[in-house]
């Protein structure tokens, strides 16, 4: 199995000293993202999500399948992560190394679990048609912060997808095309999102003071020599959907409550600059006014 | 299933008679298994656990990072931690059986790893070896990983493997759902499988006495607030359990003691047996 390159020496002390100062290589605070983008393709449910030089394809696509039988009022819906050797030597297909692991579990605590999409509303008729909603990702690039990327491309892909809308008489369903009816969005209760805490040891401040540091949205190399890191799923209300902090090097508690503080306020960061993008895409996609028209939607 | 939050309003017990900061009982035993090189027997409540630690033995590089267990490194240059964890078919109520591929055990495997290479003096060693902890989950019944740590934690000891401190972990819940807004929840200490399924809860495992958090897992929602009650309760529970494990291990260095294993000479004489 191939492995990753290793720092040098040099870097690894120059990065590690940098950090300790509070300065980073690119000249970012400690708290501050690199520059995000989200774009969406020309079909819906497809997200590109460019994190600094990480970047990351979502794409969600919908079939009519059979229910599970020990859920037959629930619809199926999948996250499934690749982590191809474009993006990373260290990478290999077919053989899910432990970030792929961690990465697939952590999505899938986070929006699976948490319910953020309302599987109930995938059923159609129960226990024999339901909706399976699939979300491939596809990380086509890796500097870093795979995780807080991958849960953005995953929950905007989700937001902007439309499946097709379906009618049931009798025991007939009906399937429409978009040609025929406006496609309709899913369910979606709440928008989830990771904010990953990358610490660094600690620094003395005062007399027997110290605090640890840490970093937010850490480069590949960054992350190569943070000694623990610690994941924070949240939504704009304010709830906790994961935290998995998985071992590494010992962090107060305290430090911990003000990170998982600090989370909400760029949670709510990220909404914001999730459904502006969103809302972009709708009235790029809008023109004319054709939407309103076409939509079964009745104004509440 | 009745939910365990409606009687507990009423007479602030939960569904096992505890009080909201009790944990369940626990016994602990050293050196069950006399050809390991360490082993634990653990019990919190009626999670069982057996933990055997192999090594430090020369690093099998094929080996490592396989699914049948994950690695960590202690220490930058230190050795190497290896976890797998096996999960009885008759641990649960419903026999089934698990996969070797099931990424929830793989996901608590890399965390069990890590959080163990955090509290093991790796450096002792040299990076060319590893350590090996096998852990055998006997009967489940909540609190897994937090009762996975603690048994891990105890055969590295019997094992004689040099440890800053004991890597201790507890569970934290609380007492509303995520739904209610309700401010007066109360935070419980040591779930069990009934009222994992109900509550929102978190492990959370520390070095020793200390506050210092090695590893922390919550997997359901729960509002920001309540965060700090759980963990605040979680770190009270660790330091219980440290309590017990140090009781374990002295009980276990009188008997060695009295049957002569170790003569009281110099080494004895200053770890202190009362």
């Amino acid at each position: 199995m191939p492995r990753e390159a290793e720092p040098s020496q040099n870097e690894k002390d120059f990065v590690l000293k940098a950090v300790r100062e509070g300065h980073r290589l690119d000249a970012r605070a400690l708290d501050q993202f690199r520059p995000l983008d989200l774009k969406f393709g020309d079909q819906y449910g497809v997200a590109d999500v460019t994190l600094g030089k990480t970047r990351i394809l979502a794409k969600v696509t919908a079939e009519v399948t059979v229910p599970y039988t020990d859920r037959p009022f629930d619809g199926i819906f999948t996250i499934t992560t690749e982590l191809s050797p474009m993006a990373s030597p260290a990478f290999e297909v077919n053989r899910p190394t432990e970030t792929e692991v961690l990465l697939s579990r952590l999505l899938e605590k986070t929006v699976r679990r948490s319910n953020a999409l309302d599987t109930e509303s995938l059923c159609l008729v129960a226990g024999q048609k339901c909706w399976s909603i699939r979300v491939d990702l596809h990380v086509l690039s890796h500097d870093g912060n795979l995780i807080d990327a991958s849960c953005l491309a995953v929950v905007a892909a989700l937001r902007h997808f439309r499946k097709p809308d379906t009618s049931i008489e009798g025991d007939t369903l009906t399937v429409y095309t978009p040609a025929e009816r406006e496609p309709v969005p899913l369910s979606w209760l709440h928008s989830p999102f990771c904010i990953t805490f990358s610490f660094f040891g600690t620094v003395s401040v005062g007399e027997d003071e110290e605090k640890d540091i840490w970093l937010l949205d850490t480069t590949r190399l960054e992350e190569q020599l943070r000694v623990s890191s610690c994941t924070i799923s949240m939504n704009k209300h304010g709830e906790i959907c994961q935290v998995a902090k998985p071992g590494g090097a010992p962090v107060e508690a305290v430090t911990v409550l003000q990170c998982s503080n600090l989370a909400l306020q760029k949670v709510k960061d990220l909404s914001d600059f999730v459904d502006q993008k969103l809302a972009e895409d709708s009235k790029r996609r809008n023109k004319g006014g054709l939407l309103a028209e076409l939509s079964a939607e009745n104004a509440r | 299933m009745p939910l365990d939050t409606s009687t507990y309003n009423l007479a602030l017990l939960r569904v096992d008679g505890r009080r909201w900061n009790e944990l369940r009982d626990q016994r602990g035993q050293m050196g069950v298994q006399p050809s390991a090189d360490g082993s634990a027997y653990l019990q919190m409540g009626n999670t069982k656990i057996q933990a055997i630690v192999a090594g430090p033995n020369e690093r099998d590089a094929s080996k490592t990072n396989s699914s049948a267990s994950t690695a960590a490194t202690a220490g930058g240059l230190g050795a190497t931690v290896a976890v797998g964890i096996t999960v009885a078919p008759f641990a649960t109520v419903d026999r089934k059986r698990r996969g070797r591929n099931d990424k929830r055990l793989q996901e608590m495997q890399t965390t069990l790893a890590a959080a163990l290479a955090a509290a093991v003096q790796g450096q002792a060693y040299g990076p060319r070896s590893t350590i090996h902890v096998s852990l055998h989950v006997l009967s489940q019944d909540g609190s897994l990983l937090a009762a996975l740590v603690n048994a891990a934690s105890l055969a590295l000891v019997d094992a004689g493997v040099p440890m800053t401190d004991y890597l201790v972990a507890c569970t934290a819940g609380s007492t509303s759902s995520y739904a209610a807004a309700d401010e007066a929840a109360d935070p419980l200490l040591d779930l069990n499988t009934q009222e994992e399924q109900e509550l929102p809860f978190l492990t959370l495992a520390t070095l020793g006495a200390s506050d210092k958090v090695v590893a922390m897992v919550c997997e359901s929602r729960v509002q920001l607030a309540r965060l700090e009650g759980m963990m605040a309760t979680a770190a009270d529970g660790c330091k219980g359990v440290r309590d017990f494990l140090d009781r374990v291990v002295r009980e276990k260095g009188e008997i060695m003691v009295q049957e002569g294993a170790v003569g009281r000479g110099e080494v004895v004489s200053s770890m202190d047996l009362d």
